[in-house]
């Protein structure tokens, strides 16, 4: 590692002046440009491709099929857009999504708090057993449930609905919720209830009073962790879902394969443009909050 | 806790136990005329075509036709146009029985398991109800029956396959157009030491370097090979099997393939022939409005032609016997069967011929004539033409004939052959074991 | 002892409402089909047939015939591996950095984020026109440029660098994602210790390994918990990137189960399969908490 032999040069902005020790020598330099270079070859690793995407969405097909695909493109043109929206019902696909993130989203904050409030708050005598059986959750595959699912759901008529989706895609996620909602009640200490106990509040009201308000920030991190797989789920959705008029993103994205698999490729990166729209928008506004969520969280420790 | 535990099992095992039992159907699927009253609701087809095709296209402007004079009649249209989710989801909606009116699929192992199981309509004596059966290319039928004969799918395409060429890059490397199939690798090395691609291959979809495995034996035993094989009746280490191996391996040392073929997609293969990289490309008559219109690049336009699979020395099949199939057909579920159903499809299959041959491409009757698009090359009616000079016997894709986990298994250890990542007996071997393992569960 | 109890008077009643409805629906989403897969791992069913108990016939196959199931397994091993170093290791080299930082912190945290975004579909595409070779894609180019021009290969299609190459985009996906966790949590790091072990002289790497790692510790388990099983789940790229090919190179045990389920419509040896990768998980879950909890206490 570079930092072995660099000199201590703690964080800057958290120690602004030391007074000038002896041992204090003046190449604090090398180590930050060296890191600064570090940094924005990572960035451009991590943007070029969104930036790639939206380029090529840009592109006419002429230039896509025949052109370096890594060039700039030679001509701008907003007719894959059109071509999108033509084909797809890009629309609907966004709102389909947004109702089944939002659905899963409710069900997982919801749940995940109560649930991490009774093992890790009120506590019972099974509760390391029932955090052991959520933690199963974590780590099965969601392939596994695919069968099973699709028999049970067409038994009881829940087939080709917003709740088939929602129900599994929740279902999966609870757990890590749960797991992220007790790492951070694990910190809320101990006194805070026993002051509101004392004061006569009963388990409901302190879970409404205090606990619930204390955990927004790991309420924003669970949901924005949880949106962008939700969002981008294909396998559920494909599996339960039959009508047009339920099909979210992923399944929408299909539409613009056409015989024997040939994809009309600038046409879909023209909608995986405008479908990833709402998320970063959204990702781009709480990006604070969770930035927020984890530190806190972290701070407690 | 334990009790909850049991509880859970038990249910579980009802669960599964009553769907895998619920599955006999209460129709006769060889009762193609249903008698009783036409009561117009809502169907169902489950199907696996391009979103914006113009089979879909020309399916709904029928059904909303025959709801003007049938209130409450709708045909709900479920298209999955990715091959393997749709596969997967046809899959599912089978296991839990809730497969709709209609549905699409290939003549595979699983439909005819579905067949026998009395889920489907037989197609024949449909078609043959409604009096349409002689009007569709006997090709056309063939290509969606079972091995016993029985058709049980409905076409609704008709598509030739063509190996498509650049003169010009033939020309630049010296070589003609191959005589023979067994000409081709030598053509490879010779167009690869003139600095051209040879042929441009979609690896990613797997189906069409397995097409390549399929015409060696289709040549050198006729279409009976693949029938024998897939049921390890025929091996790999036959002498025809042998051969194709080994034709296989070849193509691969020659370097025919565009290189990292494996994980390119379709479309790139395709861009590489239509900007003139490729001087070979192998794809069907579905490509033809990107292929012979003014739609391809001018630079290649008067460059490209076609020519068609290749024999060799004392070849069982003619030169005008080749690959054309008619695309995935139509399924007819015979517990949903009833007199609506029949009198919609008798409406909409009388009048999809002609609507689907104004689109330019070739329907799966004769009794109609394909509108050549005004923006065709000469070489679109030249494609058309070869449809009605074909020889009774078909090459069958080889992916709808064996059975899915020796295809699978199949399409994987066929990259590494043409890679040169095993060796031509290495595959036999490997294939050969795979066939004997599986096969029996499918062709018992 | 009762370390959990926090609330001294809360009775049975409000432990079931507030665990019920959670349980209800993890039991339902998630619990009862991994039972039924338990109970159809016994039995041979292609979906559409009737049901044949064949006892532990499935699991003798698995382990004792199936030479693909036994690749696809250390193939997952081998992505996982990957994955791990690249989101954990990665996450944690750029947080560190970035704590050095001055301005831009918050604009870097965002734009590490974003591939996280983007569907798998475009990013599959986007790594194979990366990757390729005929025409030269971007990789390939930038060996070319240089001077390695003899790595260059088309590193989809090579049997050795094909699962490398798969994993890569999977681990770059979520790094952000880690280094977010990892980077508040250093945050959190009291500055009174690290001034001091600055002051008794310790370097860079000391004052990393004995003061600020151990603080992050638990979110580091926290973050190798997820990174891990989100690796062991992993799907989507590899299946759409390469389908496990070419050969069995980069089949990981999920895309074999689901190859299994839905190409060869064998659901109960697909179900074994699932089992298998419920126990693996399970396993290795238990070991990151056993080595990493252990090493906090000795």
């Amino acid at each position: 590692m570079i930092t072995q032999t660099a000199p201590p040069t703690p964080p800057a902005a958290v120690v602004p002046a030391r007074p000038s020790g002896k041992r204090r020598r003046r190449r604090p330099d090398l180590f930050r440009t060296l890191s600064r270079v570090l940094i924005m070859l990572i960035v451009i690793v991590q943007v070029y491709p969104l930036a790639w995407l939206f380029l090529t969405s840009l592109r006419t097909e002429q230039d896509f099929a025949t052109g370096d695909p890594f060039a700039l493109p030679s001509s701008l043109t907003w007719e894959n857009y059109a071509r999108a929206f033509e084909t797809g019902d890009l629309g609907r696909n966004i709102l389909n999504s947004f109702i089944v993130t939002m659905g899963a989203n409710i069900l997982i904050v919801l749940l995940g708090m109560m649930a991490a409030y009774a093992i890790q708050v009120l506590g019972f005598r099974l509760s390391k057993l029932v955090r052991g059986l959520f933690l199963i959750g974590i780590i099965v595959p969601v392939q596994i449930a695919l069968v099973p699912l699709f028999i049970d759901y067409s038994a009881i008529n829940l087939l080709d609905t917003y709740l088939s989706m929602i129900i599994p895609l929740a279902g999966f996620s609870l757990p890590m919720a749960i797991y992220l909602f007790c790492s951070f009640y694990e910190y809320i200490p101990k006194e805070t209830y026993e002051a509101a106990s004392l004061d006569g509040a009963g388990p409901y009201r302190i879970f409404g009073l205090i606990t619930m308000p204390l955990s927004l920030n790991t309420v924003v991190t669970v949901v924005l962790v949880n949106s962008i797989f939700i969002w981008n789920d294909f396998i559920f959705a494909n599996t339960f879902v039959l009508s047009e008029d339920l099909k979210t993103i992923p399944l929408g994205l299909q539409n613009y394969i056409g015989a024997m698999g040939k994809v009309d490729w600038t046409a879909t990166f023209a909608a995986v443009c405008v479908t990833i729209t709402p998320l970063l928008l959204v990702f781009l506004v709480l990006n604070k909050a969770m930035i927020q969520g984890l530190e806190s969280g972290a701070t407690k420790g | 806790m334990k009790k909850i535990f049991r509880a859970a099992a038990a249910a579980a095992v009802t669960a599964l136990a009553l769907t895998a039992c619920g599955g006999a159907s209460s129709t006769d699927p060889s009762n193609v005329s249903p008698t009783g009253e036409i009561k117009a609701r809502e169907i169902s087809w489950l199907l696996s075509r391009p979103a914006d095709g113009a089979v879909i296209n020309i399916m709904k402007k029928l059904a909303e036709d025959y709801a003007k004079d049938h209130p409450g009649f709708e045909l709900n249209l479920i298209t999955t146009p990715d091959r393997p989710s749709y596969i997967q989801k046809l899959e599912t909606l089978a296991a839990a029985n809730k497969l709709p009116e209609l549905f699409d699929t290939d003549a595979t192992p699983f439909a005819q398991q579905l067949a026998k199981q009395g889920k489907m309509m037989d197609a024949e004596q449909l078609l043959k109800s409604l009096d349409i059966y002689d009007t569709y290319r006997p090709g056309a039928l063939d290509y969606q029956r079972f091995d016993d004969g029985s058709l049980y799918m409905i076409p609704f395409q008709f598509e030739l396959e063509f190996i498509w060429y650049n003169k010009a890059l033939l020309e630049k490397a010296g070589v003609a157009v191959p005589a023979s199939l067994d000409d081709i690798p030598a053509m490879c090395t010779a167009l690869r030491s003139a600095g051209i691609t040879p042929i441009a291959i979609d690896g990613q979809d797997q189906w069409p370097l397995e097409r390549y495995i399929a015409y060696q034996p289709f040549r050198e035993a006729g279409p009976e090979f693949v029938q024998e094989l897939k049921k390890g009746e025929a091996k790999f280490s036959d002498p025809a099997g042998q051969k194709t191996v080994n034709w296989m391996a070849e193509l691969g040392k020659a370097k025919c393939f565009q290189d990292g073929f494996s994980a390119q997609g379709y479309s790139d293969a395709q861009n590489q022939f239509t900007s003139g990289q490729a001087a070979m490309y192998n794809i069907g008559t579905w490509e033809l409005p990107s292929l012979a219109t003014d739609k391809l690049d001018p630079a290649v336009r008067n460059d490209i032609d076609f020519f068609t699979l290749p024999t060799t020395a004392g070849s069982a099949t003619a030169a005008n016997e080749f690959v054309s199939p008619s695309g995935i057909g139509m399924a007819v579920n015979a517990k949903t069967y009833d007199p609506l159903v029949s009198d919609f499809l008798k409406f909409a299959l009388e009048k999809y011929p002609a609507e689907y041959a104004a689109t330019g491409a070739l329907s799966p009757t004769t009794d109609v004539e394909t509108v050549v698009p005004a923006n065709a090359t000469p070489l679109y009616q030249k494609a058309l033409d070869q449809a009605d000079g074909l020889g009774s016997k078909q090459a069958m894709p080889w992916d709808t004939q064996l059975d899915p986990t020796t295809n699978g298994r199949l399409q994987q250890e066929l990259v590494l052959l043409v890679q040169g990542n095993i060796t031509p007996e290495q595959f036999t071997e490997t294939m050969d074991k795979t066939i004997a393992q599986n096969a029996p569960k499918f062709f018992k | 002892m009762q370390p959990n109890r926090m609330l001294p008077n809360r009775s049975r009643t409000s432990v079931l409402v507030f665990l019920l409805p959670p349980l209800l629906l993890y039991g339902a989403a998630v619990l009862f089909p991994i039972l039924q897969s338990l109970f159809l791992s016994f039995f041979s069913w292609n979906g559409i047939s009737d049901m044949e108990f064949v006892g532990v016939d499935n699991y003798v196959r698995m382990f004792v015939a199936d030479d693909i199931f036994w690749r696809a397994f250390l193939n997952a091993l081998v992505y996982l591996a990957i994955c791990l170093v690249l989101q954990l290791g990665g996450a944690l080299v750029v947080a560190s950095l970035l704590t050095s930082l001055r301005r831009g912190r918050e604009l870097i945290k965002t734009l590490y984020l974003l591939p996280a975004v983007i569907s798998t579909v475009a990013i599959a595409f986007l790594f194979v026109r990366i990757y390729s070779l005929e025409p030269v894609g971007l990789l390939n180019q930038l060996f070319h440029w240089v001077g390695l021009g003899s790595l260059e290969r088309p590193w989809l299609s090579d049997v050795n660098t094909v699962l490398a190459a798969v994993s890569a985009p999977e681990g770059w996906r979520f790094t952000g994602l880690y280094m977010l966790i990892i980077y508040a949590a250093l945050l959190a790091v009291p500055k009174e210790l690290e001034e001091a072990a600055v002051l008794d002289g310790a370097s860079r790497w000391t004052l990393f390994t004995k003061i600020r790692f151990p603080y992050i510790r638990p979110v580091w388990i926290t973050t190798t918990i997820m990174a891990t099983t989100y690796g062991l789940r992993g799907f989507d790229i590899p299946y759409l990137m390469t389908n496990g090919g070419p050969g069995q190179s980069s089949e990981l045990l999920t895309t074999y189960m689901y190859k299994t389920a839905f190409t060869s419509t064998d659901f109960g040896y697909a179900s074994t399969i699932s089992v298998f990768i419920v126990v693996e998980c399970l396993v290795a879950v238990g070991l990151i908490l056993f080595l990493l909890k252990r090493k906090a206490d000795a």
